[in-house]
């Protein structure tokens, strides 16, 4: 048997959101697919809400690279889809089919995708696909948002749209986070916590607690503190040539 | 402009060919029961066209029923193919070892069982036309994206809900794509199965005409046969296109 992570153990306090780092195959989506519950563990838990997670949860918003929409449905339809779900499963959660629309249009205004709703997806640039992703994933304000790196198909400034994006949608309603990216200044513009994974098996190394202020700015990153962080987490992760790991 | 080139250009090939026909005939001295020109077939199919309107009837009829029963079977087969990979590995290897199986050799046994006539040739139609409408539906279902799965699945979706919000329509084109390919081979079934055991059909009545050296009228049924193959592929393409518009890019 080959373990694909071991040796993870961390709290993710409510409303916080945490990033993974590492390098490919270090298994960021694994940990990311057991605290939703696609995946068992073998060893351990994972415990969400004090409950352990056994089979999928059911009140989580995932959004990936790939944005997946519905190509025959409308933006709107495609973000109403988790609303039907809940609906049919008599979810609680899934308000009254009047006040759908509204919510779909509500969200769609905060990703500045207003007058969007009727498009068809394939009409979309790929940012605004991702958006429509993100505001999937939150329709029915799901308690945990995983993202597995859900902007890395963006080019860098389309990207860092979303980042603040996302820092909107963030102060707007609450939600516990858990991001995987590659992307280093990323992980330090959206979380406040960094686990920094090493490969073989995929483990966590190192803990970076990021300290900025909400709202945080892309001035942060480029502060004398921000590129410290990042470069020591480049180097963690690759160390220098020269240096031993 | 674009559109019109697409629709003249064939036709003006095709006018062309039929042209060079009838004037090589005469040119080459070629007997009209080896080659008849064009325009002796045509007189030969204004003489009999009451005839081939019944046999062209009895194809089409023939054709669809077995067309009908492949679409009902394939859709089934392709759904339980495509979402459960038990059954896929059971049964996949299976259906692509039959799908090689050259159906025109099923024929004998058939008329064996069920004597000449029509059975013979729906049952080949169906034979023929329901191993396309089957595997286009399972890679449809089969080649869903695994993050839209993960996606509903953590809001509590069922696999039916799956199956039936995201599997099913997204399966659509390649659904609709299958029909235009399967009728033609339900066409291409009944037809053989006409030619070698029947007493009504298209299939039939070029058999007839070629045992009587009835050249024109053997040529007759292969134009029928050909534009009555181009309306029915052309009609499923239309409805593709309908059905399935998101499809395509603009």
């Amino acid at each position: 048997m080959i373990r694909a992570v071991e040796g993870v153990s961390l709290d993710v306090p409510r409303g916080a959101t945490v990033a993974f780092v590492g390098p490919s195959g270090c298994g960021k989506s694994t940990l990311l697919k057991l605290i939703a519950g696609l995946l068992t563990t073998s060893h351990g838990s994972v415990l969400v809400d004090g409950q352990a997670v056994t089979r999928p949860l059911k009140n989580v918003g995932m959004a990936f690279q790939n944005p997946v929409l519905l190509p025959w449905r409308t933006v709107l339809d495609n973000l109403l889809l988790p609303l039907e779900i809940l609906r049919e499963n008599g979810d609680p959660r899934a308000p009254e089919r009047a006040a759908w629309r509204e919510r779909a249009l509500r969200l769609l205004h905060t990703v500045g995708l207003e007058g969007s709703e009727h498009r068809q997806p394939r009409e979309l640039s790929g940012g605004m696909r991702q958006r429509v992703s993100l505001c999937r994933a939150l329709i029915h304000e799901p308690a945990l948002l995983l993202l597995d790196e859900p902007f890395a198909a963006l080019d860098a400034f389309t990207r860092e749209e979303m980042w603040e994006l996302h820092q909107a949608l963030r102060l707007e309603r609450e939600f516990t986070g858990v991001l995987v990216t590659h992307d280093l200044r990323e992980a330090v513009f959206l979380a406040d916590t960094i686990y920094v994974m090493r490969t073989h098996p995929g483990r966590l190394a190192y803990v970076h607690p990021v300290t900025f202020a909400a709202p945080r700015s892309m001035a942060d990153l480029y502060s004398h503190d921000g590129t410290e962080l990042i470069r020591q987490m480049r180097d963690e992760i690759r160390p220098p040539r020269g240096a031993v790991a | 402009m674009k559109r019109a080139r697409k629709v003249v250009l064939p036709l003006a090939v095709f006018a062309a060919l039929v042209l060079l026909w009838e004037v090589a005939v005469p040119l080459f001295r070629i007997q009209p029961i080896v080659l008849p020109p064009p325009s002796g077939i045509a007189q030969t199919m204004a003489s009999t066209a009451g005839p081939i309107a019944f046999h062209a009837r009895y194809t089409l009829v023939t054709t669809m029923i077995g067309f009908g029963a492949a679409v009902g079977l394939g859709l089934l087969l392709g759904f339980a193919i495509g979402a459960s990979a038990a059954v896929h590995d059971a049964l996949y290897p299976l259906l692509v070892g039959f799908n090689s199986i050259p159906k025109a050799a099923v024929v004998p046994l058939l008329v064996m069982w069920f004597g000449i006539g029509t059975v013979p040739a729906v049952l080949t139609a169906f034979l023929l036309a329901f191993f396309p409408v089957a595997v286009n539906v399972a890679v449809g279902l089969a080649t869903l994206e695994s993050e839209l799965r993960d996606v509903l699945r953590v809001l509590g979706a069922s696999r039916w809900q799956i199956f039936r919000k995201v599997g099913v329509p997204r399966t659509m084109p390649l659904f609709f794509a299958s029909l235009k390919v399967a009728v033609s081979s339900a066409f291409v079934g009944s037809v053989i199965s006409e030619t070698v055991a029947s007493n009504a059909g298209i299939g039939y009545l070029m058999a007839v005409a070629a045992s009587d050296f009835n050249t024109a009228l053997a040529f007759g049924g292969l134009f029928v046969l050909a534009a009555m193959g181009v309306v029915l592929y052309g009609i499923f393409a239309v409805i593709e296109r309908r059905m399935t518009g998101w499809a395509y890019a603009e």
